[in-house]
């Protein structure tokens, strides 16, 4: 942390106007160097009111207008328009003509994903995935104490917290016959936190870290916990 | 899905678009035309007897049902730059189509397709050129 403030990383942002300028001001606040890139002169006129912040006009999907933003001595770029193709060709130009080292992308559509990443965009946000998850898990998952969805949901981690009377409680995690999909990262207990092995004892009032790389498994886990009759 | 092996595949259906469609449906070539605006395929010709799809040109599983992977060559032809890069990267790089052309308008942009086998046309070194030619050969003569 302190070796990122030390050596100030340039960062490059372009498009988007609430969502640049409140990227921007986070990003300033930690100590980084950071240029916007818009394409509309009002929202321009706006986003130079925040202090510190490098405001160039025009469109960022054009060589030049990256030269004058001076993307080569940009260590991450991130695209934040509207338009899928406009923040993949963003994205490529930083790369191959100012090699930008981490580019971003913002994505609509999330069946785009494979192939953002295979044309060497370092990292692809799908707002789209993301809200739907979160949604998702407010909606459905309110019963599990919190559910963190990793590499775009693919991965969740979720805690457990192991009620009285559980039929877990007072096994051994071997004897618990969990999916191959899921493991216990770590369980909780009281303010110390154990790395479990086979022969760890599971007891009452312990908080699970699972983690599983199939949704559809948390029903199992559910019922293999019974934390949902309790 | 079907047999639509060896057809040419044009994303956009402006002048340009319409106008190749047209040509290649005249030579009897299978042909589908993409264009996200339905009203565009007006500017097709009477005769043409190819296909239409109402699509964006990087609206991935759409294409891929329409089964854009037997296609033999893949043209992006629509008005937007970014699009036509993006649309031809998928036809080359998703798809494997043999033959990907895009046309790119900004010359800065060709050397992001160049180096993966998509072929360019850029409106205004074409015409850069012809001019040049003009200029060169001195009117008057070639003109007629």
């Amino acid at each position: 942390m302190w070796n990122k403030k030390k050596e100030q990383k340039n960062i490059l942002i372009v498009g988007g106007f609430h969502k640049a300028r409140s990227l921007a001001t986070s990003l300033l606040k930690k100590g980084y160097r950071v240029t916007v890139i818009n394409k509309d002169y009002e929202a321009c006129e706006k986003l130079a009111e925040v202090t510190r912040l490098n405001v160039i006009f025009g469109d960022g999907s054009k060589k030049y207008i990256l030269e004058d933003a001076a993307a080569g001595n940009c260590q991450v770029a991130i695209a934040l328009t509207d338009s899928d193709e406009i923040n993949l060709v963003i994205c490529e130009m930083c790369k191959q003509f100012f090699h930008v080292k981490k580019t971003v992308a913002l994505l609509n559509d999330p069946s785009k994903t494979n192939f953002f990443y295979q044309m060497g965009i370092d990292r692809v946000v799908c707002a789209l995935n993301m809200i739907t998850n979160i949604m998702e898990e407010q909606a459905v998952m309110d019963e599990m104490t919190r559910l963190i969805p990793v590499d775009e949901g693919r991965i969740q981690i979720l805690e457990l917290p192991i009620p009285k009377n559980s039929p877990v409680a007072g096994k051994k995690l071997w004897e618990l016959n969990l999916p191959k999909e899921v493991i216990i990262g770590c369980i909780l207990r009281g303010d110390q936190s154990l790395i479990p092995r086979g022969d760890t004892r599971i007891t009452e009032g312990d908080v699970l870290l699972i983690i599983t790389s199939d949704k559809s498994k948390l029903d199992q886990i559910k019922e293999l916990t019974e934390y949902a009759a309790s | 899905m079907g047999k639509r092996n060896g057809c040419t595949v044009i994303a956009g259906c402006g002048r340009l678009g319409a106008s190749i469609a047209g040509k290649l449906s005249e030579e009897k070539k299978d042909v589908m035309v993409l264009d996200c605006d339905k009203t565009a395929f007006r500017k097709l010709p009477y005769s043409y007897g190819g296909l239409t799809l109402t699509s964006s040109a990087t609206d991935m599983e759409r294409l891929e049902a329409f089964g854009l992977a037997d296609a033999a060559a893949f043209i992006a032809v629509t008005d937007h730059d970014c699009v036509n890069i993006c649309a031809a990267q998928i036809a080359k790089e998703m798809f494997h189509i043999p033959k990907v052309v895009a046309r790119i308008y900004d010359e800065e942009k060709i050397a992001l397709v160049k180096e993966m086998g998509i072929d360019t046309i850029c409106p205004s070194e074409l015409s850069e050129k012809e001019i040049a030619n003009y200029i060169e050969i001195g009117g008057g003569t070639h003109v007629e």
